[in-house]
């Protein structure tokens, strides 16, 4: 796995100015959870780049690197966040037929950021 | 023959013989089967109501644990406890997508909107995610023996059949995303 290449806008927000709310400082660490995407050999890559692209509103190069990250490595990182969030991410995921599974994130091994989902489910 | 689904002034727009389309609502309704929810005599209504399934197990069968699988890959415990708590929702939704694009199929000339090809989408996917665990399809390279399979009058026996059938679910989903994928690249 690569180690984080694209700092999620939450993070930037947190270190911007000393003004920030104090309730973002309680959340900024507060991030323990993953959502991860398993490879199998059925679903499309341009339908598991177009999902990304249009729950999470990744851009297509984003989403085409995660997919690619599937495919290649067999998993992908694709969002963190609460429990709560990466669940309904998961949720989600399974509704479009894609292999998702949550964990508690280790650290470090991050390649994505944060999910920002549209909410866009069937 | 069908015609791939393009993106144009009109929308996503597809053709399909009636052939197709006749095998195409025979395999969106045995999806919807296979995910319709058992009704249990001792079920708590006002649970069912809220989507919840005290009683909700990990499916014994490979192609239903596929559609609706544990979403931990480690805790088993926590994994049975979001099924019940998610489960029958999940199943309703890809139940509401399998039936919004088998209604769809009333006309020769597909012409979907934007949430009319996200249903499809799902409802194809799902289809050969099923047609996938039938045809024993572990890896890529399985993936690619099904996929030598493109002549009907090859079609002897059921397996041959079914490797058919994939191929043009694939074929049919391969390009229904790319017109997707070329829509959201209109509307920036």
């Amino acid at each position: 796995m690569t180690l984080s290449v694209a700092l999620g806008p939450d993070t930037q927000e947190s270190t911007q100015t000393g003004t920030v709310t104090s309730t973002d400082v309680l959340t900024a660490p507060d991030i323990p959870w993953n959502l991860v995407i398993w490879n199998d050999p059925v679903n499309l890559m341009s339908y598991v780049s177009y999902v990304f692209r249009s729950y999470f509103g990744y851009s297509e190069a984003k989403a085409n690197k995660l997919m690619l990250e599937v495919h290649k490595k067999g998993r992908s990182i694709v969002a963190h966040g609460s429990k709560e969030q990466v669940e309904q991410h998961a949720v989600a995921m399974h509704g479009y037929g894609l292999w998702a599974t949550v964990e508690k994130a280790t650290g470090g091994s991050g390649g994505a950021g944060s999910g920002k989902g549209k909410g866009k489910r069937g | 023959m069908a015609k791939a689904f393009k993106y144009g002034v009109k929308g996503i727009t597809g053709y399909l013989e009636p052939a197709e389309r006749e095998l195409l609502r025979s395999l969106f309704d045995d999806v919807v089967s296979m995910l319709e929810p058992e009704e249990r005599a001792n079920q708590d209504p006002l649970a069912a109501l809220v989507g919840l399934d005290a009683e909700a197990r990990e499916p014994s069968d490979r192609a239903l644990r596929r559609l609706l699988p544990n979403v931990s890959k480690t805790d088993d415990a926590a994994s049975l406890e979001f099924r019940r708590y998610t489960e029958r929702s999940l199943r309703e939704s890809k139940i509401g997508a399998l039936k919004a694009a088998s209604l769809g199929l009333d006309k020769d000339e597909l012409v979907l909107t934007p949430a009319d090809a996200r249903h499809w989408s799902m409802a194809l996917n799902d289809v050969r995610l099923v047609l996938a665990e039938r045809l024993d399809i572990r890896d890529d390279e399985d993936a690619g023996h099904v996929h030598l399979m493109q002549d009907w009058s090859q079609a002897e026996d059921v397996e041959s059949y079914l490797a058919l059938v994939y191929n043009f679910t694939t074929w049919l989903q391969e390009s229904l995303v790319q017109a997707m994928l070329q829509s959201l690249e209109t509307r920036g």
